[in-house]
Formats: structure tokens, C-alpha cells, sequence
């Protein structure tokens, strides 16, 4: 019934946290580990690559917000183990940035927990991502996608039992 | 004074991640605090007044009718990027 947050520079390794959640004998173990993109890619055809990302968070608070949406996710769905790392500071494209992993007796639970959690994360967790290429430096837009991600969940909750569409 | 700090985007605007602020008595809130900061210069205080800007005291997110205390910490956060 563990929870792991932590907000780091340094690295981490998968196969350590896999097998932290594993100890308990839980059904099902999902993990998700988002990398470093080279945003600039999926933009305007000519823009230059992503050099560095650099991470900035709000120490204390964002420990705090992250506690809060395990928390949240805990009461929405029966899950065992729940590893929440990310990091901070300067990295590469192709760099691990954040990990979320979730076990559980039953696979459904743990995937639509680390959905979540992911979700709420990139909606509500206090970091902010500052983009470095061409020696030019511009700090990220929250993407409206992220904003609709995190919403459905909003209206599964508010939903109830009917079922309805909102 | 107060401690007020500035996250993301705003910190550029704001020339600092990091301000100490004594304020006057009639200023109470932490909207009045922001029209104060917003006295610096226009960009900052069009970034301040962002819609989507949120502010927290002392840690905890509040409602712009906030009222805050001396030694308080005042944070303005732009919309977070992580993950």
C-alpha cells in the first residue's frame, strides 16, 4: 500500500521501481515513463530542434499537489503500489522525465489509474518546461489536449450511474 | 513583507523568481497585491492578469479575494507544463 513521490534531478531506473511494486504480489503492474520530445518536430516545418528542456518546479508545493492526485486516484480506484517520479532541472530529447507506475490486483484498475494520474499531473502538478533551441529559449504552452484529457475525468465522476453524457 | 514569487514565464517578465515586497496597509488581498505588482510595468501586469494565471499562499491554491498576512509566501502561477 505504498506510495513513492519524488521530484528529482536525478535519473531513475525502471527495472528498480518495477520491482519495488512487485514485492507486494500484486496482479498487475503498468508503468508509464514519458521522454523528452523534440517538440519543435511536431510544429512548424524550419523551426530549429530542441537542444535542452529545463524543468522548474515549485518545491514543497508540487510534492504536495502530487500527493493530493495520488490520493484522489486511491479513492477512485483499488490499487496497491503507487510510484510517482519526476524530474527536474536541465535534459535531452530522448531523456526519461517522468514515471508513473500503479499495481494492482487487476489489470483495469492499474491502467486507468496511471491514465489518471498522468492526466491530473500534467494539469495540475507545478512544473513548467522551458524549451532551449537554436540558443533561443521559450517557455511551454499547456496544451489543449492535456486540458481535455484531464476533463473526461471530471465527467466520469459527475456522471454517476446513469451513465448520461454531460 | 512578504515573499513573492514569480514561476515559469512570469519570472522573465518579472525580472526575478523572487521578490520581497513590503505593501501598503490597503493593500489586503492577493488581487490587490497583483494590481500593485502590476504597477511595475504593463507587460507584467498583462501577464499577472492572465486568465488563466493562478495564485497560492503559502502553498496552498486560493481565490483571488484571498486575504494575506505580513510573512506570507504569495506565488503567481502560470498554466503548468509537466509530465
Amino acid at each position: 500500500m505504498d506510495t513513492l513521490i519524488r521530484v528529482q534531478e536525478a535519473d531513475f531506473d525502471l527495472q528498480t521501481e518495477y520491482d519495488r511494486l512487485r514485492v507486494d504480489n500484486p496482479g498487475a503492474i503498468v508503468t508509464f515513463t514519458g521522454l523528452v520530445r523534440d517538440f519543435n518536430r511536431d510544429h512548424v516545418a524550419g523551426s530549429a530542434s530542441v537542444d535542452t528542456l529545463t524543468l522548474q518546479h515549485y518545491p514543497g508545493m508540487t510534492e504536495k499537489l502530487l500527493a493530493e492526485i495520488v490520493d484522489e486516484a486511491r479513492e477512485r480506484w483499488s490499487v496497491i503500489g503507487v510510484t510517482v517520479l519526476h524530474r527536474v532541472g536541465t535534459l535531452a530529447p530522448g531523456d526519461q522525465i517522468v514515471l508513473v507506475a500503479v499495481s494492482a490486483a487487476h489489470r483495469q484498475e492499474a491502467f486507468e489509474a496511471t491514465s489518471f494520474l498522468m492526466d491530473y499531473l500534467k494539469t495540475r502538478a507545478t512544473f513548467w518546461k522551458k524549451v532551449n533551441a537554436g540558443g533561443e529559449e521559450s517557455w511551454v504552452d499547456m496544451h489543449q489536449a492535456d486540458r481535455a484529457a484531464a476533463s473526461r475525468w471530471e465527467a466520469s465522476e459527475a456522471g454517476g450511474d446513469d451513465g448520461a453524457d454531460i | 513583507m512578504i515573499k513573492v514569487l514569480f514561476f515559469g514565464r512570469l519570472g522573465d517578465i518579472a525580472g526575478a523568481e523572487e521578490r520581497k515586497v513590503s505593501v501598503p496597509e490597503q493593500v489586503r488581498t492577493v488581487d490587490d497585491l497583483r494590481q500593485l505588482l502590476g504597477e511595475d510595468g504593463e507587460a507584467l501586469a498583462k501577464a499577472l492578469n492572465e486568465p488563466q494565471v493562478m495564485v497560492a499562499v503559502n502553498q496552498d491554491l486560493v481565490e483571488w479575494d484571498h486575504v494575506f498576512e505580513d510573512e506570507d509566501e504569495v506565488a503567481f502561477l502560470p498554466p503548468v507544463t509537466g509530465g
